[in-house]
């Protein structure tokens, strides 16, 4: 059937337009297109607003590369280099005339494209916020579906009492009892392991610190909100009780039913908490010496250097942005009664 | 189940995590080697920390701080180095330096052999060593040295030698024009000559430090271009770079065809440098066996932790801390005021319990490592309760709030604002306090003309008081970071910079001391140095053996450090 309709629609030019309109009446893409289009007044308002306070912070960037030596002469001139002597406006605007041709500027501090500095420190980051927000995540369904499996047995009260730890603990703070015991006292990780160019399982060992610490927090909310809802499901949806005088097995009732249900708050949750995630890697990164964005964005605001500063505020926007478009997309995938729009067919 | 259960087994469960956390912390912060109380003061004295014989080949890692010397943003060529003498120790590894600062301020000669000055100060002919190489394998030569120093004095950065070196410029109206013909002579192959127009006596201790004393290949610069040369830069020095991920890690390894390779140096192999986020996560990543050494360690309390553990070496401080007061504006245009502030700051109880006596008073422009070190000054008005009350009513001070500021990144300086507050309180005197990151604190001097600020606790002298942050830097009225405008401090000051003879150089800024005492200018307290943190076995210069900070930090000579475990 598959290769019929392949050959007709090699022979056919009307089928294949015939697909084009049904995909783009399609309410998934049309999801994207509108997510995509109300992007770009989020991006505007964050990048300008960025703008707008790193201008109003006492200083001139060009004093602070030259150093506290510089002569009024020199701070000058390069003042005229890096354009700091255009009006607050010019300069915006010949920021984002950069930005819609894809050239973020360069940077203050090391005279380096932006983008090139962004390229080699986005890829540690991202790793560090997936292995974070996966480890979360995985951990998190486990413990919460075992903890409802049993509601206030003792692996529902041991799992609340993590849970009530991870809670309390801020992120910083956990790093450094982390550091503390699995790198200083038992050297099963490093304090500190900038080099992340080795092998997947170096790199693994060398994110597994600040992940943690990152993590297990994202963990304990997660925890707690999924477990709620899954008992709240077993105690008092019709489905439930329909499928297990069905005869459905308790498993099969708790991890295919009740979950799947479940998992519409905890997916809100972890869009909603990704602004939350990016703020934390600006902490941790920096504890644990890791080469990543969030390390480089707190030296560029110690030196004013608004284009890194810019330029990375538009990935983390963007990072947020995309992923409220996935929760979104999600929820059609886990609910087919979710449709976004009118439907083609 | 009933809410009363529900709610009992929620306690529980919030008693049972609280009892974790507890414990947790608790573990996490308790030392497995007895108490970390700051009984035991940090050495203070300028003997070296005794260590096992040195030993040929190894490795040795680096922690460096970021927001210091854990930032390299340029890369490697002297010519761009704004962040200065924080950078010293990849250049020095790298580079080696013409003119090296020893134990007990010995010059040591390291590229150069020897040096002379005129009698009127305005010539220095400088001499190299013979047949030394570069590690691409071109030599070192007078022509290569001309060709540097030009490069640096063109150079746009501040940390250009335009600003010291008096010379006559192409164009006498741009300080980094090219230097005028016959300012900088090639005599012969290993001779070079500098011509100055204003006599300059402190030349060669201005060279510590500074972007004349590391010299490029010029072979390899041309080679590579300035871009790539910076990330790998080639140099004469005792290691050669291997790798550098930008203010993250640097690798060297031995330069075969270094020097004193006959000798026997450098010592070790390897010598990497990694960045860390500050003194806790070194000391940490130490603990942790992840580093055998951290430079520029300043927290009070990590120092004490540290020599559980460590050997912790407090360089001898050269660079003091002064209170400066701005006599332009009120109330310190007062000196009823300044002699009032004078009278009421009491260092000792702030040494003593913050800084458990790790630095000697000062009362002059240079600290017990530098050169004219002066532990007294004669007429410096003391901690005085009875004169301070009555200066206090007779100036005012007590109907004024004192702004009082500092740079923030300085523990040091921020700590010691809030004792000072204290002791002022004591007299009627309120203060608010500022800590400023750079870029703010340079504004607060610099805005409306200099007369924004009242106080400001800021380092103020150096190794020699001429160079670097030196004593004009604070009390000349040319700098924009004085709060001095007085025509004859200037005049003492020109003189002592313009004498060749160490003997009347020192005495012509003994001479200021006193001057700067007696106008009550701004009292100074300590001269405080970063420690050396580094494991046991770790030897060498400015690790074991205090060296003289030149500004603030020490800088190690690494072809003479080495790393001896099995010795410890």
């Amino acid at each position: 059937m598959a290769l019929a309709q392949q050959v007709q629609l090699q022979r056919d030019p009307g089928a294949r337009s015939d697909i084009a309109r049904r995909a783009a009446g399609s309410p998934a893409l049309q999801l994207v297109g509108r997510r995509l289009l109300t992007a770009i007044p989020v991006l505007l308002g964050v990048t300008f607003l960025t703008f707008v306070v790193m201008n109003l912070i006492p200083g001139n960037p060009a004093q602070l590369i030259l150093g506290i030596n510089a002569s009024p002469a020199a701070i000058a001139k390069l003042d005229v280099q890096l354009g700091l002597n255009h009006p607050f406006w010019d300069r915006y605007w010949l920021w984002l005339d950069g930005l819609l041709h894809g050239n973020l500027g360069t940077a203050y501090s090391n005279q380096q494209s932006v983008n090139s500095d962004i390229a080699q420190y986005l890829p540690t980051t991202c790793w560090l916020l997936l292995y974070a927000l996966v480890g979360a995540l995985v951990l998190g369904v486990i413990v919460a579906v075992l903890s409802a499996r049993k509601p206030n047995g003792i692996f529902d009260r041991i799992s609340l009492a993590v849970s009530m730890i991870g809670l309390s603990f801020a992120p910083y703070a956990l790093a450094e009892v982390l550091a503390w015991v699995f790198a200083v006292r038992v050297h099963w990780f490093n304090v500190i392991d900038n080099n992340l160019g080795g092998n997947p399982f170096s790199a693994i060992k060398a994110l597994t610190l600040p992940a943690a610490s990152i993590g297990f927090g994202l963990f304990a909310v997660y925890t707690r909100l999924l477990r709620a809802d899954i008992v709240e499901q077993m105690q008092r949806e019709d489905y439930i009780v329909t499928a297990k005088a069905k005869g459905v097995a308790p498993w099969r009732v708790l991890v295919v039913h009740a979950t799947k249900n479940s998992l519409f708050t905890l997916i809100t949750l972890v869009a909603l908490n990704l602004g939350t995630l990016i703020g934390a890697v600006a902490i941790i990164e920096p504890i644990f010496s890791v080469p990543g964005l969030g390390a480089e964005l707190i030296n560029a605001i110690q030196i004013n250097d608004l284009p890194l500063i810019e330029g990375i505020v538009v990935v983390f926007a963007l990072v947020t942005v995309a992923g409220n478009l996935i929760a979104d997309l999600l929820y059609a995938v886990l609910d087919p009664r979710i449709r976004y729009g009118s439907s083609g067919s | 189940m009933p809410v009363r259960f529900r709610l009992m087994s929620m306690r529980a469960a919030c008693v049972a995590g609280a009892a974790a956390l507890v414990l947790t912390a608790a573990a996490a912060c308790s030392s497995g080697s007895g108490s970390s109380n700051g009984s035991s003061s940090v050495q203070t004295s300028n003997s070296s920390i005794p260590v096992a014989a040195p030993k040929k080949g190894g490795s040795l890692t680096v922690l460096e701080g970021k927001g210091f010397s854990g930032d390299w943003p340029l890369g490697f060529d002297p010519a761009t180095n704004t962040t200065g003498s924080a950078d010293q120790d990849y250049y020095n590894a790298v580079y080696g330096q013409l003119f090296e600062l020893g134990a007990n301020g010995k010059l040591i000669y390291d590229l150069a052999t020897g040096y002379t000055i005129s009698n009127d100060s305005k010539t220095i002919t400088v001499t190299l060593r013979p047949n030394v190489k570069f590690s691409d394998g071109s030599p070192l030569t007078a022509a290569v040295v001309a060709w540097n120093w030009t490069r640096d004095l063109q150079s746009t950065c501040t940390c250009s030698p335009a600003s010291s070196w008096q010379i006559a410029h192409v164009n006498p109206k741009v300080p980094t024009s090219a230097p005028a013909p016959g300012v900088i002579k090639v005599i012969d192959p290993l001779t070079i000559q500098v011509n100055l127009i204003a006599p300059d006596g402190a030349f060669i201790n201005q060279m510590f430090d500074s972007i004349p004393n590391w010299v490029i290949s010029e072979t390899s610069f041309n080679k590579m271009g300035e871009k790539a040369f910076a990330q790998l830069p080639v140099g004469a020095g005792p290691f050669i770079m291997v790798s550098d991920s930008y203010s993250n890690q640097i690798v060297m390894k031995k330069n075969p065809g270094y020097w004193q390779a006959s000798q026997g140096l450098p010592y070790l192999d390897n010598l990497t440098f990694k960045s860390v986020s500050g003194d806790e996560a070194a000391y940490e990543a130490m603990l942790a066996g992840e580093g055998q050494v951290y430079t520029d360690m300043s927290t009070p309390q990590l120092l004490s932790e540290s020599q559980q553990h460590f050997d912790v070496l407090n360089q001898l401080g050269t660079s003091p801390y002064d209170l400066q007061l701005n006599t332009a504006v009120a109330p310190f245009n007062n000196p009823k005021a300044r002699e009032a502030i004078y009278a009421m700051t009491n260092f000792q109880p702030i040494l003593q319990n913050i800084f458990k006596n790790a630095y000697p008073v000062v009362e002059g422009v240079t600290g017990p490592g530098g050169i004219c070190y002066q532990p007294t000054v004669p007429g410096y008005q003391g901690y005085n309760a009875t004169l301070a009350k009555q200066l206090v009513q007779e100036s005012g001070l007590d109907k004024v709030t004192i702004d009082l500021g500092t740079i923030s990144s300085s523990p040091v300086a921020s700590e010691t604002t809030q004792a000072l507050s204290q002791e002022w309180a004591a007299f009627g005197v309120k203060t608010t306090l500022h800590t400023y990151a750079l870029n703010a604190l340079i504004q607060a001097f610099t805005v409306n003309a200099g007369k924004s600020w009242q106080a400001m606790i800021q380092t103020a002298g150096s190794y020699d008081p001429a160079g670097g942050v030196g004593v004009g830097f604070r009390f000349m009225s040319t700098a924009p970071f004085s709060g001095v405008h007085d025509p004859q401090l200037d005049k003492l000051l020109a003189q002592a910079v313009a004498t060749s003879t160490l003997s009347s150089r020192c005495s012509l800024y003994n001479q200021a001391a006193e001057y700067i005492a007696k106008n009550y200018y701004g009292p100074f307290y300590f001269a405080f140095a970063p420690a050396n943190v580094s494991v046991k076995g770790v030897g060498g210069p400015g690790l074991s053996t205090p060296l003289p900070p030149v500004v603030v930090t020490p800088s190690i000579l690494w072809e003479d450090v080495y790393y001896n475990p099995s010795g410890s």
